[in-house]
């Protein structure tokens, strides 16, 4: 049992971290950004490339995932979402964007590093044995701890410095914030660049352990979009406990479901839909999003 | 005649006569054969090396100038389709193959594209070679598609027996992601392993493709404790992933699994924790590789950058497709003389030492010669490169 | 409808049933005809889609219902023995009850709630259509028969496809017909007084309902036929590829029906029809891109969202709104 709960702790982790990301950008602009799976990738294989080919400091290659990463949501705000939102009629219009634009990613990274699954070597080697009650190997910890730190940063950012402050008044109400002299477009901008960033920083991350293909975009999305639906959309606090929720689950369930085999991830889906119809705005979104 | 006319002529025909020269040397005929299978997507990398493969050898042969069919030299085009892995994109793609007129297309990559370009194959006379194991695609009365590598049901049992004699293992639990593929493949798998008299301990337990931590799924597996574990169908992208799960819980029993696999990737996706895995492979171990194995690994890599070992096993198709049609040069156009070709069908392998052939085989397992003949390599994964467990042949 | 109107309709079908029939057989290019069938097929389904975008809803799950016809289509065959003609009625109205029971808690969602959870739905059906032994589960279902002849009282309507010397042309048209219903169908809804409602649910539901409208009523049944146009696209698609598996809608294509929707334009009935001819179409036109043609079909699709981003058909729009 404890072993289940360190997995799906771990799991969970480095899936809020996911979602928080995208959750951001949700709450600022209201665009399901259907390319957070594709930053993802991008970030892990920008580590990948720093580290294991240019042989630098794993910790180079982060910060190079995070920074390229920022540049990049930045570019995509203010040249392509901002024009977009603005001339269109309904603002789901820019759900077809962000579906160019992953796909855009996805052959983007296709040319530029190629089909093969990628990872780097183990950062940390060994493995933690608390009497074979807990297994945890030594870099999954370091992972699962920088995770949090990273969430934990992330809050205070949002709580206590002026760019989180006018974010979250952003995120509240977008004309009041105007009214107030929150100059939007720049936060706007902020904002996505934080949100892509965010998810760069966790493919960096994941790259030691589960590695990185040009596959898992699409995929960490949908993953991303039920974490984000589970805690409440445009919720940071919603995205941590989704992204926990999902990891217990996963990891709960397939344990428990072993027996029954292919029917596990059909039954936590489907309580998924059950738990999502009867309460809609999640656990702590506001109705109707 | 004179001098004026006589220049005129004389030009004509220097001109005439380079043309024609230049003509036969710059223009072969050109042979199309066709590529239906994903090079996008999660399972890009299953298509990418099928498509590389060809192209590779298509280069080659071109480079030496054509390929020897009745007498003539035939230059090789391929024409390849990315199906996303798409079922109904799949068709699309045999239709564009039917309408530039190709015979002989390689793919599709997965169960549900072979199954669905059967119609259009059939109507517009096209043998086709997927990489799909459904027995239903090559029993009579289908009688296109010809199994481009060996079946897991056939490889399956193959390593479970030498396990058996050799490491004398008792019990399998079985892993697969919960996709048609994978999923009949452990069946299959399940089903074989039985048949040889291990016991299976667990065979439910299934993973969503889009894993990324695979601890989860893999701790109810290493419980039962097996003294193997197979990897029923896995991507060359899940397979590290699944390895290092399996080994950082602890688990000590051998891991094997019926695809072909790609050293770099389980390099740098698990390191020394695959060292052991058990896989399908072709025939580029240093063992068994000949001079022409070395000299495609060698082209592939100057074209592409970087070799991928499933190409392997995936360059045999087009060899056969070439062989073949080299044998009966009618069947160039006629699938039927192809077909009749088959039964009676063999030539030297070149990729492989020692006097190996090609032949078309199946019979066992199809009723009828629907399956190229090619070595099962198994091999086990050392330190950065394969090493040839044993060589077995399929009949 | 007015005189244009008319001329409009008159010249669109002799086009999809005269001229490129005609066009295929000068040019020779009878690939053509699949990739044809393919839009109009995908195209009825992106027209529910479309429909439950005019109640408001953004439907990212017609890839489930599209599965759903298509199994109910070849169980019915394979097992039963029902002749094709009858069961792509009965795919679409499977389709349309289990809309209804599915779209009873959720339909209350709205916004990206709604959409998450029709997308979950797709994986949902996948994962079933693994897991029950009446779809065979991963081996899915082959070598189902070819649409055989349709007789009514005796009259034969439509020959034995197995025996036709051109099945590609026949699917052809039966696309194609399917299709130009499905839009004639489409097309009443939204100039009926339903297609009113409708509209007024998308622009304020709260007021809607206020006003007396059953707003519960209605978008059910705008889902369910919705999801019928979804279950009858499904259902030709296993007979043109004569099987069926779990992975033959995923939620790939779900996301690809909505696409189609956005760019032919949410305000116009026609839209999701021009929108899934220029994706489909265009990406197949783009295989001679090789390794680019990704790149360059995004990079256009992000071109188009720039320029249009209400849809190609805005272009013609000079009235600005909805019609």
């Amino acid at each position: 049992m404890e072993q289940i709960l360190a997995n799906g702790f771990y799991l969970g982790a480095q899936y809020a971290l996911i979602a928080l990301g995208l959750t951001l950008i949700f709450s600022l602009m209201n665009v399901l950004n259907f390319a957070h799976g594709q930053m993802y990738v991008f970030g892990g294989f920008v580590t990948y490339t720093v580290v294991a080919q240019l042989g630098l400091p794993f910790i180079v290659g982060l910060f190079a995932s995070a920074i390229i990463l920022a540049i990049m949501g930045a570019l995509i705000e203010v040249y392509l979402f901002r024009p977009v939102i603005r001339k269109s009629k309904r603002e789901e219009s820019t759900m077809l964007l962000a579906a160019g634009i992953a796909f855009f990613l996805d052959a983007a990274i296709l040319l530029l590093f190629g089909e093969k699954q990628r990872g780097v070597p183990k950062i940390v080697d060994g493995v933690f044995n608390w009497d074979m009650r807990i297994i945890m190997p030594y870099d999954r910890i370091l992972i699962g701890v920088l995770a949090i730190a990273l969430i934990a940063g992330f809050i205070a950012f949002m709580q206590y410095s002026k760019a989180g402050r006018a974010m979250r008044a952003l995120a509240q109400d977008r004309v009041a914030a105007q009214l107030m002299g929150v100059d939007v477009d720049r936060y706007s901008m902020i904002g996505f660049a934080l949100g892509a960033m965010l998810a760069g920083l966790v493919g960096g991350l994941l790259v030691t352990i589960t590695g990185i293909n040009l596959g898992m975009g699409g995929p960490t999305s949908i993953k991303a979009f039920m974490m984000i639906m589970i805690g409440g959309a445009g919720v940071i606090s919603g995205a941590i406990a989704g992204g926990f929720i999902l990891g217990m689950m996963e990891s709960v369930g397939l344990t428990m479901l072993a027996a029954y085999g292919d029917i596990t991830y059909l039954a936590i889906f489907a309580s998924l839909m059950v738990f999502l119809a009867f309460r809609p705005q999640g656990l702590m979104g506001k109705p109707w999003g | 005649m004179n001098r004026r006319s006589l220049l005129k002529s004389t030009t004509f025909a220097a001109i005439a006569s380079f043309a024609l020269v230049s003509a036969a040397f710059a223009e072969n005929p050109v042979l199309k054969i066709g590529f239906v299978g994903v090079t996008s997507g999660p399972a890009a990398a299953w298509g990418t090396s099928n498509q590389r493969s060809m192209e590779a050898r298509a280069a080659w042969i071109n480079e030496i100038g054509g390929y020897d069919i009745g007498g003539t030299m035939y230059d090789v085009e391929i024409v390849a389709f990315d199906d996303q892995k798409d079922p109904k994109r799949a068709i699309a793609g045999m239709e564009q193959m039917a309408q530039a007129g190709i015979h002989y297309v390689v793919g599709p990559n997965v169960d549900d594209g072979a199954a669905a370009v059967r119609p259009v194959a059939e109507q517009n006379n096209i043998i086709y070679f997927p990489y799909a194991f459904p027995k239903s695609l090559y029993e009579a009365p289908a009688s296109n598609a010809i199994l481009g590598m060996v079946a897991n049901y056939q490889s399956g049992p193959a390593i479970y027996k030498y396990l058996m004699e050799n490491n004398g293992i008792k019990t399998v639990a079985f892993i697969a992601g919960n996709e048609s593929d994978p999923l009949s493949q452990r069946d299959s798998g399940a089903a074989a392993a039985k048949a040889l008299g291990l016991e299976v301990v667990s065979d439910t337990v299934t993973y969503q493709m889009d894993t990324t931590d695979f601890t989860p799924v893999m701790l109810p597996v290493i419980k039962t404790s097996p003294d193997l574990l197979v990897l029923s169908g896995v991507s060359p992208a899940n397979a590290p992933q699944l390895i290092r799960s399996a080994r950082e819980l602890g688990f000590t029993g051998l891991i094997s699994t019926e695809t072909a696999q790609d050293a770099a990737v389980l390099q740098e996706g698990a390191g020394d924790l695959a060292n052991g895995f058990i896989s399908v492979g072709g025939a580029s171990t240093p063992e068994l590789a000949s001079d022409a194995m070395r000299e495609f690994v060698d082209r592939y890599t100057k074209m592409f950058g970087e070799y991928n070992d499933e190409s392997n096993t995936k360059v045999y198709a087009l060899e056969y497709i070439l062989a073949t049609i080299a044998a009966n040069p009618a069947a160039m156009t006629d699938i039927e003389a192809f077909k009749t070709t088959m039964d009676t069908f063999e030539a030297p392998n070149p990729y492989m030492v020692g006097d190996a052939k090609l032949s078309y085989v199946g019979t066992t397992s199809f009723g009828q010669k629907r399956q190229v003949s090619v070595p099962l390599v198994v091999n086990a994964y050392k330190d950065g490169v394969f090493e040839t467990l044993f060589v077995a042949q399929v009949d | 409808m007015t005189k244009t109107n008319l001329a409009g309709i008159g010249v669109f079908l002799l086009v999809v049933f005269v001229a490129v029939p005609m066009m295929i057989a000068v040019s020779g290019r009878w690939d053509f005809y699949y990739t044809l069938t393919s839009v109009a097929l995908l195209s009825i389904g992106s027209a529910g889609v479309w429909l439950t975008f005019y109640i408001g809803r953004i439907n990212i799950g017609q890839g489930a219902y599209a599965l759903m016809g298509g199994y109910v289509s070849a169980v019915l065959m394979t097992k039963v023995g029902v002749s094709f003609w009858l069961t792509l009625p009965l795919a679409g109205l499977f389709c349309a009850v289990i809309s209804v029971a599915i779209g009873l808690p959720i339909l209350r969602l709205r916004g990206v709630y709604f959409a998450m959870i029709t997308l979950v739905l797709t994986e949902v059906t996948r994962l079933t259509a693994l897991a029950l032994p009446v779809t065979n589960g991963a081996k899915g279902i082959t070598s189902i028969p070819l649409p055989g002849a349709l007789t009514v009282f005796g009259v034969p309507l439509i020959p034995d496809f197995a025996t036709i010397e051109n099945p590609k042309l026949a699917f052809y048209l039966l696309a194609v017909t399917l299709m130009v219903l499905t839009y004639a169908a489409l097309w009443r809804i939204v100039n009926s007084r339903l297609g009113h409602l409708c509209r007024s649910l998308q622009q304020n539901e709260e007021l809607a309902s206020s006003i007396g409208v059953n707003t519960a009523h209605l978008r059910l049944l705008a889902y369910a036929i919705s999801s019928f146009f979804g279950g009858i696209a499904g259902a030709v698609f296993v007979a043109i590829s004569q099987s069926i598996y779990p992975s033959s809608f995923v939620v790939t294509d779900s996301v690809n029906f909505m696409l189609y929707c956005f760019v032919g334009g949410l305000g116009f009935v026609m839209g999701p029809m021009l929108g899934t001819f220029l994706l489909y179409f265009g990406w197949d036109l783009l295989s001679v891109a090789r390794e680019y043609q990704l790149l360059i079909y995004s990079a256009a699709m992000i071109a188009l969202m720039l320029v249009l981003p209400n849809g190609v058909l805005s272009l013609f729009d000079r009235r600005e709104g909805p019609k």
